[in-house]
């Protein structure tokens, strides 16, 4: 039993993010390459757009914070240990990380309602929509049950995740950081790995084509193409 | 008849075969290494030695010198690699282990193997040998606690002095009582009552030299607390397990309430943010607004 559980950890921790990121790369590449129109949200605001704004605001403000709050605890964990020095700034971290983890929690199950409940909109929905639904329902749910049930993960993330993370960059994979830790936590890792798998596949994509030449391309010239005197 | 064979296509798979072979080469050298090549004795400091002496007196375990004679060879292996699965099956001999250990079960070891347990013993019964054993035990101060050394200790655990050698400070995933608003963290055990759980000053001391569990160890190992900081800290625990108060077991409760009020407020920002947000094309020009004048 213990030897499968090892077994169990080595295919989950050690070798799923690997499988995971070699496809993520591969056929993000590959789609770019030969379908590249197809990187696209597939908005379907045109569709149904009394009900989208309290599904795409809460959710793509909540999901950034959050996500941007993984990438600070990856990239500079002593410093924000430092910054959890004290209780109360580790309280309103906490709060605040949990506030968005919360808007995307409602964000979701409002699309997830919204894409069901009106026939033009249920239409477009592909089966992989559906499979992206439940891996980021799973990711959603846990990560906020891990907030709220295993605090304060902010700082745990830092001592425990990141180092795991590194190892896992530096390919020198190190899983007895992860190893021990409860269902919950180990679930959002693991679902972690599927989601960045699954990307490629999904409508996901269009988080890498949002237009970010916009922050350094040179300033166009805009010009107009009436007479002075009539514009207003 | 056949088709004529596509030559564009045999650059495309080759391209797609290169691919492959870099990713499965990439999986490869990523495969998790095991810690073959780690010394016994080493193994034995970093997993055995804050619950365990040789020769010391007992910790949190028992003193470990000539436990060869005191059970066979096999058995004692077998312990070590399932402490909790020998418990569960009811062997007296491990059922008496837990009793004298006063409940505290021995966390499963991380990497051990049938093989490594073999060459621990072997370095047990030979250290047992020794007049005095290089895992005698740390030998800590044991002058009586000052008012300063809990002040300390409560500063240590909260994180408000940062842990000289880098590890996280306790509250990251441990509370205690009397935190007071949100508590500490949730992902361990709460440490109120955890000096009288394993046995006392010594062997709560010891532990924390190298804490064995495996949350714990990969986090501490290159960042061992320094003898004065766990004085400090079983300071204040000794002193959490006088408190009085009410437990912080509403504590998650009230840390989700807050986020749920917090987020209905961002929603209402969000609201007056975006209240000339676009709405609608069509219901607008059917209800004869003045749109689409111009071109």
């Amino acid at each position: 039993m213990a030897s499968a559980q090892s077994y169990l950890d080595q295919l989950f921790f050690g070798v799923l993010p690997y499988l995971a990121l070699i496809i993520f790369f591969l056929v993000t590449i590959q789609r770019y390459r030969s379908q590249a129109f197809t990187y696209s949200s597939l908005s379907s605001q045109f569709l149904e757009n009394q009900r989208h704004f309290w599904g795409l605001v809460p959710l793509h403000y909540g999901i950034l914070v959050v996500v941007m709050g993984h990438v600070v605890a990856f990239m500079f964990p002593r410093q924000l240990l430092a910054w959890n020095g004290h209780p109360i700034r580790l309280y309103i971290l906490e709060i605040s990380a949990l506030i968005f983890g919360l808007l995307t929690l409602l964000g979701l199950l409002s699309t997830l309602v919204r894409r069901f409940a009106f026939s033009k909109v249920r239409t477009v929905t592909s089966l992989a929509d559906i499979l992206l639904y439940v891996l980021l329902l799973v990711q959603v749910i846990s990560g906020v049950y891990v907030a709220v049930m295993h605090s304060w993960g902010s700082s745990w993330f830092a001592a425990s995740a990141s180092p795991y993370l590194w190892s896992i960059i530096t390919l020198d994979p190190d899983i007895s950081y992860v190893i021990a830790m409860p269902f919950a936590v180990k679930l959002h890792i693991v679902n972690a790995c599927l989601v960045i798998g699954f990307f490629p596949f999904t409508r996901l994509v269009h988080i890498l084509v949002i237009p970010n030449p916009y922050l350094w391309r040179r300033p166009q010239v805009v010009r107009w193409n009436k007479a002075p005197g009539l514009r207003r | 008849m056949r088709e004529p064979l596509s030559v564009a296509k045999v650059p495309r798979r080759s391209y797609w075969m290169k691919w492959c072979a870099a990713g499965f080469m990439i999986l490869f050298l990523a495969m998790p290494r095991g810690a073959a090549g780690q010394e016994t004795a080493a193994f034995y400091k970093q997993n055995c030695y804050s619950c365990h002496t040789i020769g010391g007196g007992r910790l949190v375990g028992p003193d470990l010198k000539n436990v060869t004679t005191r059970q066979d060879r096999d058995w004692l292996a077998r312990f070590m690699l399932n402490p909790q699965a020998m418990i569960d099956r009811g062997d007296p001999y491990a059922k008496q282990i837990l009793e004298e250990s006063r409940g505290v079960v021995m966390s499963q070891v991380a990497g051990l193997t049938r093989e490594r347990a073999n060459a621990l013993l072997d370095l047990i019964e030979a250290e047992s040998a020794l007049e005095k054993s290089q895992f005698e035990g740390v030998k800590f101060s044991d002058r009586p606690f000052t008012s300063q050394d809990v002040e300390r200790g409560e500063r240590l655990f909260k994180g408000v002095e940062s842990l000289k050698n880098g590890g996280p400070s306790c509250i990251s995933c441990h509370t205690v009582r009397g935190l007071g608003l949100l508590g500490g963290g949730r992902l361990g055990v709460d440490l109120t009552k955890v000096s009288e759980r394993v046995g006392g000053r010594k062997p709560l001391s010891a532990w924390l030299v190298s804490p064995a569990t495996t949350t714990m160890q990969p986090v501490f190992k290159e960042n061992a607390m320094e003898a004065e900081e766990i004085l400090s800290l079983v300071a204040f625990f000794e002193d959490a397990a006088k408190q009085v108060g009410d437990d912080d077991s509403v504590a998650p409760l009230t840390f989700f309430l807050m986020g749920l009020g917090g987020m209905v407020l961002v929603l209402g920002a969000f609201d007056i943010i975006w209240k000339n947000r676009f709405r609608a094309v069509r219901r607008p020009l059917v209800a004869g607004g003045q749109m689409g004048t111009r071109v």
